[in-house]
């Protein structure tokens, strides 16, 4: 019984902690969401980007930029490499895998170049979680509040964006490219977008990470596509990915479940070098699953993704 | 107005295995006149209407449609002024889309597109009247995704897509080929009403003589990349099947001679 306890105390003191944590990395989960399921690009960019925002966020903060400003060039650092990704898919037929793995490790070294050494200390610097007014700086609260808020208003964009002409035409692009393009919309504009978009969310998502932890590291991206693919794999189960608001919601409810069963994973004694392992063997299950249910019959039609 | 002017295309050129698809093929097709492309497999039917659509790019020789010439521009550009629809119901769909979606995407094919809401209420109520045409109840299932939908449903469907907006030039790929009979009937008709209706300049590739013989104001028939038989005006309107059939024989017996 006393083991229970502590496990279920400990976990629901980390609470607040990963829930903070969760809302930031559901911008990764958003952007792997985004080339996969609307674009049909399966990309890996993310692993690169996620870090990317970090560390160009990280420089900029050091030497003394505004937070938000910080955010906003981290943005475009990943726009632009999500787009690299894309062209190369495009213009190079590439796989887009491969593609994605081009592009991380080559950005690895880029991420070193920009931050000169491996990590960087922002600690003490302003961030934007300082200016929740009313709450403690550097309470989780306040992290919770910023980034719950920059989620749903990235969210509410989304979801009309996606509604639009537009943004019909670019789930057209994902749906099925020769069709789209035989509806007079342009695949390489849409594709290098939605890309760039992802792109940008993942390096978002560094960059508010290292304003949350004070610090930034050329490998914090390791693993983070995995985890996110997971967390999308359990948002997706969770809200379902009929429609736009469905699939738009999974990645914040997915990130936030998902990150809650890793603190309750090692609130219960999990050794954390294990992580990855069961990370990925959750994910397999996941991808698994389908195939499963339907018993040993002939190999199904697989999903449709672009190569 | 549809012309093809010395349209040449080369697959797999200097390789042992080079094959000529279009070989100096010219065609005109004159404003609302419906041309049906009949021709053996391999005659190059395929390759003419990818050309017309840009998916295929020329070696030499010109496409111009309403007196400008679009040899140059991507697909996108082209489906500006024409349509197409498939053999394949797969194709001319977004399946994973709603009906409403796959009718607001084929609206927008000759406009810009805005950051508008794209299916309004007004957009929504032309998508069932359109559809309502058809007969087959697809108006009623606006929000359903275009996979649940029958081959006949989705290329019924491609169909409507495809006149919508009056494209200057309609593109017929064997489009009713991988339909059961009776469906492939529904989609003919509704095909010839919209034609005559809208007076689309239509090509229509198809393998069905009886649907040459019945339908259109020209039959051209390719062989080897190039035009080997064009029927026009009175001599079309008294062609047979047996007629046709009988072209694509002495095709078979030149090709007995020339082996």
């Amino acid at each position: 019984m006393d083991i229970i306890q502590n496990i279920i105390s400990s976990f629901v003191s980390l609470v607040p902690v990963t829930l903070a944590q969760s809302l930031i990395l559901a911008f990764v989960v958003m952007g792997i969401m985004i080339p996969f399921r609307m674009l049909s690009f399966p990309d890996l960019t993310s692993e690169g980007a996620f870090p990317l925002g970090g560390c160009v966020c990280g420089v900029l903060m050091a030497a003394g930029m505004s937070p938000l400003a910080a955010i906003a060039i981290a943005l475009v650092a990943g726009f632009v490499a999500g787009c690299c990704t894309a062209f190369i898919h495009l213009r190079f037929r590439i796989h887009t895998l491969l593609a994605g793995i081009l592009m991380m490790t080559m950005l690895y070294s880029i991420n070193l170049r920009i931050m000169g050494r491996s990590n960087i200390s922002v600690f003490g610097a302003p961030t934007v979680f300082d200016w929740v007014p009313g709450l403690q700086p550097g309470f989780p609260a306040s992290k919770i509040a910023v980034a719950g808020l920059i989620a749903l208003v990235v969210f509410v964009l989304l979801y009309h964006f996606f509604r639009t002409e537009k943004g019909t035409a670019v789930r057209a692009v994902g749906a099925n490219p020769d069709m789209a393009e035989a509806q007079g919309i342009n695949v390489w504009m849409a594709t290098i977008g939605g890309v760039g978009l992802a792109g940008a969310f993942s390096a978002a998502g560094g960059a508010l990470m290292v304003q949350s932890q004070g610090f930034a590291d050329v490998n914090m991206g390791l693993g983070i596509l995995i985890n996110g693919l997971a967390a999308l794999m359990i948002g997706e189960a969770i809200v379902g990915k009929q429609s736009v608001l469905r699939q738009l919601a999974a990645p914040f409810v997915g990130a936030v479940v998902y990150y809650q069963l890793v603190s309750l994973c090692l609130a219960a004694g999990m050794p954390p070098p294990d992580l990855k392992l069961a990370t990925g063997l959750f994910v397999l299950a996941m991808l698994a699953l389908p195939s499963l249910k339907r018993g040993r019959g002939p190999a199904p039609a697989r999903e449709t993704v672009r190569e | 107005m549809l012309e093809i002017r010395s349209a040449r295309k080369v697959f797999y050129k200097g390789q042992a295995d080079e094959k000529v698809a279009l070989d100096g093929l010219s065609l005109r097709l004159a404003t609302g006149e419906f041309g049906v492309v009949i021709g053996s497999n391999g005659a190059g039917k395929s390759s003419m209407l990818n050309a017309i659509s840009g998916a295929l790019v020329l070696d030499a020789g010109q496409v111009v449609i309403n007196g400008d010439d679009v040899t140059a521009m991507p697909v996108h550009k082209r489906a500006m002024r024409l349509a197409r629809v498939f053999q394949d119901p797969m194709r001319g769909t977004a399946a994973s889309m709603t009906v409403a979606e796959n009718m607001l995407l084929a609206d927008l094919r000759s406009n810009k597109r805005t950051l508008r809401r794209g299916l309004n209420a007004t957009r929504l109520a032309s998508y069932k009247e359109r559809l309502s045409l058809l007969g087959l109840g697809l108006e009623n299932r606006l929000d359903t995704r275009v996979e649940l939908l029958s081959g006949g449903q989705r290329q019924s469907l491609s169909l409507i897509m495809a006149v919508g907006g009056k494209p200057e030039l309609l593109l017929l790929d064997e489009h009713t080929a991988a339909l059961d009979p009776r469906t492939a009937d529904i989609v003919m008709q509704a095909t010839i009403r919209a034609v005559e209706a809208l007076k689309l300049t239509t090509l229509m590739v198809t393998h069905n003589m009886q649907h040459a013989v019945d339908f259109g104001h020209k039959v051209v028939m390719l062989d080897a990349g190039r035009v080997r038989l064009e029927i026009d005006g009175k001599d079309k309107a008294q062609t047979t099947v047996p007629d046709l059939i009988g072209h694509f024989s002495v095709k078979t017996d030149r090709m007995f001679l020339a082996s």
